[in-house]
């Protein structure tokens, strides 16, 4: 009982960072995702008087990443045919060039307005439209959700880490003694603090078994019978199996951190 | 007989700030003696002792335990100098949440020993100390001379060069102390192995030859 209890007063802890840590890692994937699509979807439009290449404006700025030519020449024929005397082709050439602007990164509204710039002070072209305001609020949501859940990952790995730390220290009162005497009869560092990492990794594993088993159950099995499909479009974003890797390796680091912090505390006084 | 011990010079104390405890001391200690170190309480015996297996370095004068300065001795070098060591407490020291038999071959498991080794030892000296039926409870569960013997037979388990006892019958009744002394005499006389016992006081019936050095106003002095 008391061998279960000691097991448990550490995977919970453990489990609270890793939760934590899933979860942050969750958003970040989500966040990128939805930081793509904000980017897909935002577009600049631009006028120019002489046709402009993707060079061009990738000369004019690098974060440009892709252009769209608005095509004009089938409306413009539609408008030729209710004009009398006027060809299709006059409009051509009096109308400017349409393109879309697309943009390689999600940026703000300010280093929007630096690109309206200088796409500006390029003499062929003659308008920007940026749509500022509703890029604006999307970003800002977008910050403002990464900072809730920030704050909350936050807290709760700190209150955890202090969780751990207290277990330490019980772990420290318990084993003192036995470090103590194994170092007085030669025993060397790894051999005294064995049983204490032995016991240590088997609950980081454990922890880190409950925490991707969870993330996993929620993608594999709850996503499916839930029927949102805003959730079921992203499913995988949700668990990825690289996360168990990712999992394992900052419990294995927690606890070897923690366990170490036993041994130094245990170093050999007067017994 | 070479010495297995030998100070010159030698001060003790806990800190550079603090008074000496033993104040340069000179003495011998060769291999197979059998050695009572006594004093009044306070004395510096245990704080001795503790020089003897690293606990404890020089203020000043030289300690050669083994061939190794004790002032100089590295950690690793300790390390190993202490797998030749048997060495017993006042208070057992024993790890309680161990059985007694494990507790017995704590050196053997410190000295790599497989399992097969560790069990035959265990029952070999759990034989030799009268515990054999033991083996499987925890120290607690035993009385204070029970687990004393388990001390020495833990001490006794690596065919140690050097046996150090710090008030080893403190603690224990008259029949228990008796049996204590006769485990110590067995390992200096069978075994050869050099002892060092701090004690209040030497035993009545004492069968082996044995040296006396007292320690007396921080100096330490050999009795004849």
């Amino acid at each position: 009982m008391k061998y279960i209890k000691e097991h448990i007063m550490f995977i919970f802890p453990m489990l609270a960072i890793l939760l934590g840590i899933e979860s942050f890692i969750v958003f970040d994937r989500m966040s990128a995702n939805y930081e793509q699509g904000l980017k897909e979807d935002y577009s600049m439009l631009v006028l120019a008087d002489t046709p402009v290449t993707l060079p061009e404006f990738k000369q004019l700025d690098r974060r440009i990443s892709s252009i769209d030519t608005i095509e004009k020449h089938s409306i413009v024929k539609e408008m030729a045919q209710g004009m009398n005397g006027i060809s299709a082709e006059d409009i051509m050439q009096s109308l400017p060039h349409f393109y879309t602007i697309h943009l390689g990164s999600f940026l703000d509204s300010q280093e929007i307005e630096q690109i309206k710039g200088v796409l500006l002070a390029s003499k062929a072209i003659k308008k920007v439209e940026t749509f500022g305001k509703s890029h604006n609020s999307s970003y800002n949501l977008f910050i403002f959700i990464r900072v809730v859940l920030w704050t909350f990952v936050g807290f709760m790995t700190f209150t955890s880490l202090f969780l751990v730390i207290k277990q330490m220290e019980i772990w420290q009162f318990a084993h003192k003694e036995r470090m103590q005497v194994m170092e007085i009869f030669g025993a060397s560092t790894m051999l005294r603090s064995g049983i204490l990492f032995k016991r240590a990794i088997i609950d980081a594993v454990i922890a880190t078994l409950l925490t991707s088993g969870l993330f996993a159950f929620l993608r594999f099995v709850w996503i499916k019978q839930s029927h949102i499909d805003l959730l079921m479009q992203r499913e995988a974003l949700l668990f990825a199996y690289k996360d168990i890797a990712i999992l394992g390796g900052i419990a294995m680091l927690i606890v070897v951190t923690a366990v170490m912090m036993v041994v130094i505390g245990s170093k050999e006084s007067k017994l | 007989m070479a010495n297995i011990i030998s100070a010159s010079h030698l001060t003790l104390g806990y800190s550079n700030n603090d008074a000496d405890i033993i104040k340069n001391a000179n003495f011998k200690i060769k291999k197979g003696d059998f050695v009572f170190i006594t004093g009044p309480s306070g004395s510096g015996k245990s704080t001795l002792l503790r020089s003897f297996y690293g606990q404890l370095k020089p203020k000043s004068g030289n300690l050669l335990v083994g061939a190794q300065d004790m002032n100089k001795i590295s950690k690793k070098k300790l390390q190993e100098l202490r797998t030749y060591f048997g060495i017993i407490f006042q208070d057992y020291k024993l790890i309680n949440e161990w059985s007694v038999a494990k507790n017995v071959v704590l050196p053997l498991i410190i000295a790599g020993y497989n399992a097969d080794v560790q069990e035959t030892q265990a029952k070999r000296l759990l034989k030799h100390v009268k515990l054999s039926e033991h083996a499987d409870r925890l120290p607690l569960e035993l009385s204070g001379g029970e687990q004393q013997r388990i001390g020495v037979a833990r001490a006794l388990a690596k065919n140690p060069t050097l046996i150090l006892a710090d008030e080893p019958t403190g603690n224990l009744d008259e029949y228990s102390s008796n049996v204590i002394w006769d485990l110590m005499e067995n390992a200096n006389e069978q075994l050869d192995a050099t002892v060092v016992v701090v004690t209040h006081r030497i035993p009545n019936i004492f069968s082996i030859p044995y040296r006396h050095l007292i320690i007396e106003n921080k100096g330490i002095y050999e009795v004849h």
